[in-house]
């Protein structure tokens, strides 16, 4: 743009000309690359939360969320009623993976499928703001909103348990250990699940492929830990658990913060733990450097 | 039935990315059947477990969700379901015609390789391979309809689907007993129950609650789906 024209001869007359048609020129700060992306952020969470859009798009994150509260307001109404903790901190994400799978696949079409199929991407990156910008804010906001999720009725758990002063010294190290590994939850489900959805402009696909990635490998997982167990080669089992993606970091918390399993015959010893982790570290790694190619190919299109 | 709306369904449905999908399902059911040959598990109770765990209660759901809410759901979301419906067709030939695409999708999808998978584990011992096949086709054509009848009435027809085969079906129907009477999953099983002989798999729906409601289901989610054509408005949806 900024390369001269060619001339066209010396007579050649100016074919267009900007005229100053009076609008009021910006005058005020301008904020940067820092700012945009915060501002996408937050537009993005809002967004996975159905706020900004219209009532019906409320409906179903909420429902969710709703759901997910449900055994924590329970689990303090039993601690309350018998003086026993109902749902162990470290099992809470694990006993609710149906609905957190159903959250992440109903929700990051929603945050990566119009912008595609609109073609609106250039105006984004016409601002200061750039594909990795793009990638990170959309990722962040799916991992802040799919944390809170989890960390929230922990937290009111906690705050429950505290209350009804249980016997016995209040269980903060389970909490803490449930908090930490959320964060753990929520990158690795937000880098497959908007990885997933990014791959096609249209909703109800994305919504489709990331729940049946998620379906695929815990069926898989449970008809190999079901078959394995039957004919008694446990140790085999054990590894089986692993690919269902909220095992595999189940088997992290039991490494890392030495938790209960949170599935009938515990996870591989030893060896275990860290393939685990490291599992979780090279699917994340997969998941953003897919969708930072995928963007790349979306923005020169 | 229009020959001419069911061909358009069907290259709709199998172009794109959607056949991805469509085919990595049962692949992988295949591909778990040749692990349990490889590791040796070829008895009737590990075959039962593939079949009850994935192939009704994962890959059927899944295949019946694509499938359904696919051969119309993103014609409506375009918009360019304007062009069919103007067309002197009538709305419930539509309705039916789509369903039909869909289950026979589910058919060659979802009970074919259901036989396959069996039939490579243990052959047809006990009739398990041709039961399930079975159970797989009766359920493939009600969660067809449903899914169907699901993306005509509402923009977010795959999230209340998942919702259903997810949280009702499988989270749910783990823990009520009374939610496995209104799973369509459930009635698969039955039908499969009946012409298995194998001591490993029970059903828990009668055939008596089993045949009715997959009838009435089917047959009422298509009629009802045709009615929805004849006033459908396109709304946008922020």
């Amino acid at each position: 743009m900024s390369e001269p024209l060619p001339a066209t001869g010396p007579k050649a007359a100016p074919t267009g000309v900007i005229h100053d048609i009076g609008y009021r020129h910006y005058e005020g700060p301008r904020l940067g690359r820092g700012h945009a992306l915060a501002a996408l952020t937050l537009h993005s969470l809002r967004g996975v939360f159905g706020l900004g859009r219209a009532a019906r798009g409320k409906i179903m994150p909420f429902l969710l969320a709703g759901a997910m509260m449900l055994p924590a307001v329970v689990s303090i109404a039993i601690m309350a009623l018998v003086k026993q903790q109902a749902i162990p901190y470290a099992g809470y994400t694990v006993t609710m993976q149906a609905v957190l799978a159903v959250f992440l696949a109903a929700q990051s079409p929603y945050l990566v499928a119009p912008d595609l199929r609109f073609r609106v991407l250039p105006l984004y990156l016409s601002r200061p703001t750039t594909t990795a910008d793009y990638v990170v804010a959309k990722l962040s906001a799916m991992a802040i909103a799919l944390f809170l999720l989890m960390a929230v009725p922990l937290t009111v758990l906690y705050l429950g348990e505290l209350l009804v002063d249980l016997p016995g010294p209040p269980h903060t190290h389970d909490y803490i250990a449930a908090m930490v590994i959320s964060i753990v939850y929520a990158v690795l489900l937000s880098a497959v699940g908007v990885a997933l959805a990014s791959f096609t402009p249209r909703r109800g696909l994305g919504v489709a492929a990331v729940i049946a990635v998620y379906l695929l490998t815990s069926a898989i997982s449970g008809v190999l830990v079901g078959v394995l167990s039957s004919v008694s080669r446990d140790s085999a089992a054990t590894w089986a658990w692993l690919i269902n993606p909220f095992f595999l970091v189940d088997a992290v918390q039991v490494w890392i913060f030495g938790t209960r399993p949170n599935n009938d015959g515990g996870y591989p010893p030893g060896v275990g733990g860290p393939v685990a982790a490291l599992a979780v570290l090279v699917i994340i790694a997969l998941g953003v450097t897919a969708l930072v190619l995928r963007y790349r190919k979306a923005a020169s299109s | 039935m229009n020959s001419v709306v069911a061909g358009i369904t069907y290259r709709a449905v199998l172009g794109r990315r959607r056949v991805f999908l469509l085919l990595l399902l049962p692949l992988v059911l295949i591909g778990l059947a040749l692990l349990l040959r490889a590791v040796g598990s070829t008895d009737e109770r590990a075959t039962v477990t593939l079949m009850q765990v994935y192939a009704i209660g994962t890959m059927l759901p899944l295949l019946g969700l694509i499938a359904g809410t696919g051969t119309i759901a993103p014609e409506i979301d375009d918009g360019t379901i304007i062009h069919l419906l103007s067309k002197p067709i009538s709305r419930p030939v539509i309705a039916t015609t789509k369903f039909a695409v869909a289950a026979s999708m589910l058919a060659l999808f979802a009970a074919v390789p259901t036989f396959i998978a069996a039939y490579l584990l243990i052959g047809d011992e006990a009739g398990i391979a041709s039961g399930f096949a079975v159970g797989a086709l009766v359920g493939g054509i009600a969660y067809a309809a449903v899914f169907l009848l699901l993306g005509v009435v509402t923009r977010h027809a795959v999230t209340i689907g998942i919702i259903y085969a997810v949280v009702w079906e499988n989270l749910i129907g783990g823990y009520v007993p009374g939610a496995r009477n209104f799973s369509i999953q459930q009635w698969a099983q039955t039908f499969a129950a009946q012409i298995t002989t194998s001591g490993f798999f029970k059903a828990t729906v009668g055939m008596g609650f089993a045949v009715p409601a997959v009838l009435i289901v089917t047959i009422g989610s298509v009629v009802w789906a045709g009615q929805r054509l004849r006033s459908l408005s396109l709304t946008g949806d922020a």
